[in-house]
C-alpha cells in the first residue's frame, strides 16, 4: 500500500510549534508551568474538535470524559497500588481505567444520542454533565461528592521522590504526548475516508446518507476517538498531576466552554486551528490571571459571539482562504 | 407516613411544577419560532433571580414587584440579543446558535458574577402558611403558582386572541406562508423572542420565590436541563404542552425525592437531579418528539 | 431480471397519500422518464426508492433482492444513484471533493484509495465540463454548476440505476438538447440505466426517454412507450397543454 507522505506535510508545522514549546518550557527556567498549561489546553483543543469540528455536533457534555479519565487514573492507583510489584504499570492500568469508562460512557450516548439530529443531541448532552456528577454525589460512588485522595498510594508504590516526579514533570510530558498524538489522529482522519465522510455529515447528513455514508458508524467512530483522548488527558493532566479527584471540581461544564473557545477561535475543523486557539486562550488566561482573575470568560464569551457571526471560520479559516493557491497550502490543514 | 410524606411533597411538587412549566415556554416559544434551541436558556433565569435579589435586597420591596421589572429586563435583553446577534444567524448552520446560545448564557453569568460577585446569596419573605394534616405550604409557593398560571393563561389568550398573536401562530406553521400574507415576519421573530426571553426571566421571580435561597450566578445550569427535560415531555414547539409537562415533572420529581430519601446510604436530593437526566435519556430514546407535542 | 421492480408502492404522511398502489419495472439498459405535475408524488417515489423512508405498503426489489427496508446508506453502493431536485453540494468541500466522496461510497466503496477515488472524480468533472471549478468551494458555484456537479458526484458512483431529479429544470432548452445528448451518451458509456424525473419539459422527456410513466395525484396515470404516453388524452388533460412543447409549457 503506497503512503502518500504529502498528505502528513500539514502535521510539519504542528510539531514544529510542540516542539519549541517544549523545549522553551525544559530549558527556560519557569516556563513549565505555563508550557504545561498551553499543551493541555492544545491537547483538548485537537481532541475536542475530532468530534465537533469534523461532524458540527456539539457535544456539551465533553466534560464528562475528561472527568471519567481522571476517575479511572484514581481507580487505577486507589485499588492496585496495594498489590506490590505493579510499579509503573499501575499508572497504565489508571490509563486503560480511563479509556474504559470513556468508552461506557461514549456507547450509552452514542447509542441514544448520535441517533439524533443537532438540537436534539445537544439536549442529551448537556445533561450527561450533571447526571452523571449527580449520580456519583447520589449514590455515593467512588467517595461520593468527597471523592477521592491517593497521593498516599501513590507514595507507597514509587516512594516520594518518583512520586513527585511523576506528578509534576511525566504528567506533563504525557499531556504533550497526547497532543502528538491526537494531532495526528486529525490528519490521518480529516485525509481518509472518515474525513469525507465526516465532511459530508457535517455539511448534510441526509444527502451523505444517500450517497453511501453509514452515518452512525462514522459519528460514533468520531465520538469515540475524541472521548477516548479527553479522557487520557483527564487521567494525566487531572488524574495523575493532582492526585485527588471529586465531583464538583471535574465534572465542570466550564471545561467544555473551554474546548469551545479554543476550537472556534482558532478554526472549527481545522488542523492548525485548535493548536492556535489553544495558545491564544491559554496565554491570555494565564496573563489574564495575574491581572484579572476570573474574568477570562467574561472576555472571551462575547469574543466568541463576534467570531462566530463575523468569522466563523477562525484564524486558521482566514489563514486558509489567503494561502489558497501558494505553496504553503499543503502545510495548512 | 410514607403515604402522607409523599402525598405531602406532591402538592409541592405540583406547585412547583406550575414555575419549572412557566420558564420552559419561553424555551419552546424560541424553538417553535425561530427553530433555535436556546441552550443559555438556565442563565436567563438565573437572571431573573438577580433581579428579585437586587428588588428585594437593593430596593425593598416585595417579591412580586419584581415580576414586571424581570419582565422589562427580559424583553429588553430579548430585542438587544436578537437585533445583535441572532438574527444573523437564522440561515446559519445548527450547531452556529447552538453555540452562540451558549455562548450569551456564558456571557450572563460571567457579567453577573462581576457585577454581584460568586457566593450564594437569598432572601427571606415571609407572608404566612397554609396548615394541612399532611404538610405545611408556605404562601410563597402558593403566590408563586398562582402566579405562573396566570401568566400562563395570559399567553394563551395572547396568542389566541390577538392578531399579533395569531402572527406568532402563523411563523411557527410556516413562515413563508406567513410571509406571503402580510405577516412581518421579521417583527414576529424579534417580538417572539423577546417574550420568550421575558417569559424566561420571569419564572426566574417565581422560582426565587419557592427557593428564595442558593441565588448565585452558576446556578442556571441545572434548569437548562430541567427545562430540556420538560420542552421533550411536551414536545418540544407546544407552550401548552410545556407547561404541562412542567407539572408532571414537578410531581415526577418531588415523589422521586421522597422515595430516594427512603433509601439508606444515598444523597436523595443529588440523584433527584441525576433523575431528570435519565429521565431526559429515556425519552429521547422513546419518543423524541415528546409525549404531548407532534412535529 | 428487472433491474427494479417496485410492486404496490404506497407511502403516506399522516393523512395524505403521496404515492399510492405505485408498480413499476425497470430493466437494465432502458432510458425511463416519470412524469407528472407538481405534487404527483414524483420525489416521494424516489424517496422511497433510494431509501429516505420506507414505504407502508409495498416492496423495492433491487437486481433481485428485497431491499424494501433497507438503510439508505446500504442501497448506494449496490448501485442505486441519485440527483437532487435543488443541488445538495457539501458545501465547504471542494469540487473534486465532493466528487470524490461519490466515488469512496458508492458501489466502488472498499476497493479503491482515497487517491484513487480522487483520480476518478477529475475524470467526472472533465466529463461535465467542470474542470476549471475543481478546487473551487462548492457552495460558490452557479446553480447549474451545482446541477452538474450534482450529476458529476452521481455518475462518480458508478451507479447500475440513476435517479435523476429534475436535472434540468431552469434550463435554457438548447442547454437541455445538450444534455439530453450528454445523458444518452453516458448510458452507453457508463452502462448506467437512466431515470430522468422530470416535471414538466417535455422537451427532454420526448428526447431522452424510450418509456413514459405519468403520474397524477400519487397514482400512476399511465406507463408506456414515449409517444404514446405523451399523447394520452388523460395525460393531455392532467396537463392542460401541448405534451411536445416548443420549449414552454402550461400548468393545470
Amino acid at each position: 500500500m503506497k503512503i502518500n507522505i504529502a498528505k502528513y506535510y500539514p502535521l510539519i508545522p504542528v510539531y514544529a510549534v510542540y516542539l519549541t514549546m517544549f523545549l522553551v518550557g525544559f530549558f527556560v527556567p519557569g516556563l513549565w508551568q505555563l508550557v504545561a498549561l498551553l499543551a493541555f489546553y492544545c491537547a483538548l483543543g485537537q481532541s475536542w474538535n475530532i468530534f465537533m469540528g469534523m461532524t458540527g455536533y456539539v457535544d456539551f457534555g465533553y466534560v464528562t470524559f475528561i472527568a471519567l479519565g481522571t476517575y479511572g487514573m484514581a481507580l487505577g492507583i486507589t485499588y492496585f497500588s496495594q498489590f506490590a510489584g505493579l510499579g509503573i504499570a499501575i499508572i497504565f492500568i489508571g490509563l486503560l481505567l480511563a479509556l474504559f469508562l470513556s468508552t461506557l460512557s461514549a456507547l450509552l450516548e452514542a447509542g441514544i444520542a448520535l441517533r439524533l439530529r443537532g438540537a436534539y443531541f445537544a439536549i442529551a448532552c448537556i445533561g450527561i454533565n450533571e447526571g452523571l456528577r449527580h449520580l456519583i454525589e447520589g449514590a455515593k460512588i467512588w467517595g461520593g461528592s468527597e471523592g477521592m485522595l491517593y497521593w498516599k498510594e501513590l507514595t507507597e508504590v514509587f516512594g516520594t521522590e518518583t512520586a513527585i516526579q511523576l506528578t509534576t514533570l511525566w504528567a506533563d510530558i504525557a499531556v504533550f504526548i497526547i497532543a502528538v498524538i491526537a494531532a495526528f489522529i486529525n490528519v490521518y482522519y480529516m485525509r481518509s475516508k472518515i474525513g469525507y465522510a465526516l465532511t459530508a455529515i457535517r455539511e448534510d447528513e441526509d444527502a451523505a446518507k444517500v450517497m453511501g455514508i453509514n452515518t452512525t458508524k462514522y459519528k460514533t467512530i468520531a465520538f469515540l476517538t475524541s472521548g477516548w483522548l479527553g479522557a487520557l488527558v483527564g487521567a494525566m493532566a487531572w488524574g495523575l498531576k493532582l492526585t485527588h479527584v471529586f465531583p464538583a471540581d471535574v465534572f465542570v461544564i466550564h471545561y467544555t466552554v473551554e474546548c469551545i473557545v479554543i476550537v472556534v477561535l482558532g478554526g472549527i475543523g481545522t488542523l492548525l486551528g485548535p493548536l492556535v486557539g489553544g495558545l491564544i486562550y491559554g496565554l491570555s488566561k494565564y496573563w489574564l490571571a495575574i491581572i484579572l482573575p476570573g474574568f477570562q470568560l467574561l472576555i472571551f464569551a462575547p469574543i466568541i459571539i463576534c467570531i462566530i457571526i463575523a468569522f466563523p471560520e477562525g484564524v486558521i479559516g482566514v489563514v486558509k482562504r489567503r494561502v489558497k493557491g501558494t505553496r504553503l497550502e499543503r502545510y495548512i490543514l | 407516613m410514607i403515604l402522607e410524606l409523599l402525598a405531602g411533597n406532591l402538592i409541592h411538587g405540583l406547585l412547583l411544577g406550575c414555575v419549572y412549566g412557566l420558564s420552559t415556554m419561553g424555551l419552546s416559544l424560541i424553538f417553535g419560532v425561530l427553530k433555535v434551541i436556546n441552550v443559555g436558556h438556565g442563565p436567563f433565569i438565573m437572571v431573573g433571580a438577580f433581579v428579585t435579589l437586587a428588588m428585594v435586597t437593593i430596593f425593598g420591596t416585595a417579591p412580586p414587584v419584581a415580576i414586571p421589572a424581570a419582565l422589562v429586563v427580559g424583553m429588553a435583553l430579548g430585542f438587544a440579543f436578537f437585533y445583535t446577534v441572532m438574527r444573523r444567524l437564522i440561515k446559519a448552520p445548527e450547531f452556529t446558535t447552538l453555540l452562540v446560545t451558549f455562548a450569551i448564557g456564558i456571557l450572563l453569568q460571567e457579567v453577573v458574577k462581576f457585577t454581584f460577585g460568586a457566593e450564594y446569596r437569598g432572601y427571606n419573605w415571609e407572608v404566612g402558611k397554609i396548615i394541612l394534616t399532611i404538610t405545611t405550604i408556605p404562601m410563597t409557593k402558593v403566590y408563586a403558582s398562582i402566579g405562573s398560571i396566570i401568566i400562563a393563561l395570559l399567553l394563551y389568550l395572547w396568542f389566541n386572541k390577538t392578531r399579533t398573536g395569531t402572527a406568532v401562530r402563523a411563523v411557527v406553521e410556516d413562515s413563508e406562508g406567513a410571509r406571503v400574507c402580510g405577516v412581518n415576519v421579521d417583527r414576529i421573530y424579534a417580538l417572539s423572542f423577546a417574550i420568550a426571553i421575558g417569559l424566561t426571566v420571569m419564572s426566574g421571580v417565581f422560582l426565587t420565590m419557592f427557593i428564595p435561597v442558593g441565588i448565585n450566578p452558576y446556578m442556571g445550569g441545572v434548569y437548562t436541563l430541567k427545562a430540556f427535560v420538560i420542552a421533550v415531555l411536551g414536545g418540544l414547539t407546544s407552550p401548552y404542552g410545556a407547561f404541562f409537562a412542567g407539572l408532571i415533572f414537578g410531581l415526577i420529581e418531588n415523589g422521586a425525592y421522597v422515595l430516594f430519601a427512603q433509601i439508606p446510604g444515598v444523597a436523595p436530593f443529588s440523584l433527584t437531579v441525576s433523575l431528570a437526566f435519565w429521565m431526559l435519556f429515556l425519552l429521547l430514546l422513546i419518543k423524541p418528539t415528546g409525549l404531548l407535542g407532534a412535529k | 431480471m428487472a433491474l427494479l421492480r417496485l410492486e404496490n408502492i404506497t407511502k403516506r404522511f399522516g393523512g395524505l397519500v403521496a404515492v399510492n398502489d405505485v408498480s413499476l419495472e425497470i430493466e437494465a439498459g432502458e432510458s425511463i422518464g416519470i412524469v407528472g405535475p407538481n405534487g404527483s408524488g414524483k420525489t416521494t417515489l424516489y424517496n422511497v426508492i433510494s431509501g429516505v423512508y420506507p414505504p407502508e405498503h409495498g416492496r423495492i426489489v433491487f437486481e433481485g433482492k428485497d431491499i424494501t427496508n433497507l438503510p439508505a446508506h446500504r442501497r448506494a453502493p449496490m448501485g442505486i444513484g441519485r440527483t437532487f431536485q435543488i443541488p445538495r453540494p457539501f458545501s465547504s468541500a471542494s469540487v473534486r471533493e465532493n466528487v470524490a466522496v461519490g466515488a469512496m461510497f458508492g458501489t466502488l466503496s472498499g476497493k479503491v484509495s482515497v487517491d484513487e477515488c480522487s483520480e476518478i472524480a477529475e475524470h467526472y468533472i472533465e466529463l461535465v465540463g467542470l474542470q476549471a471549478h475543481k478546487d473551487k468551494e462548492s457552495g460558490t458555484l452557479t446553480p447549474v454548476e451545482k446541477k452538474l456537479m450534482e450529476i458529476a458526484r452521481a455518475l462518480a458512483m458508478k451507479p447500475k440505476l440513476l435517479l435523476m431529479d429534475e436535472a434540468m429544470a431552469g434550463m435554457h432548452p438548447r442547454d437541455i438538447d445538450d444534455m439530453v445528448r450528454f445523458l444518452k451518451k453516458i448510458k452507453e458509456d457508463e452502462d448506467i440505466t437512466i431515470v430522468s424525473m422530470v416535471e414538466h419539459i417535455m422537451r427532454a422527456v420526448a428526447g431522452f426517454a424510450e418509456r413514459v410513466m405519468v403520474m397524477y395525484r400519487g397514482a400512476k396515470l399511465i406507463d408506456a412507450p414515449t409517444t404514446k404516453a405523451l399523447s394520452d388524452p388523460r395525460v393531455i388533460d392532467v396537463y392542460l397543454g401541448r405534451p411536445t412543447g416548443e420549449g414552454e409549457d402550461a400548468e393545470g
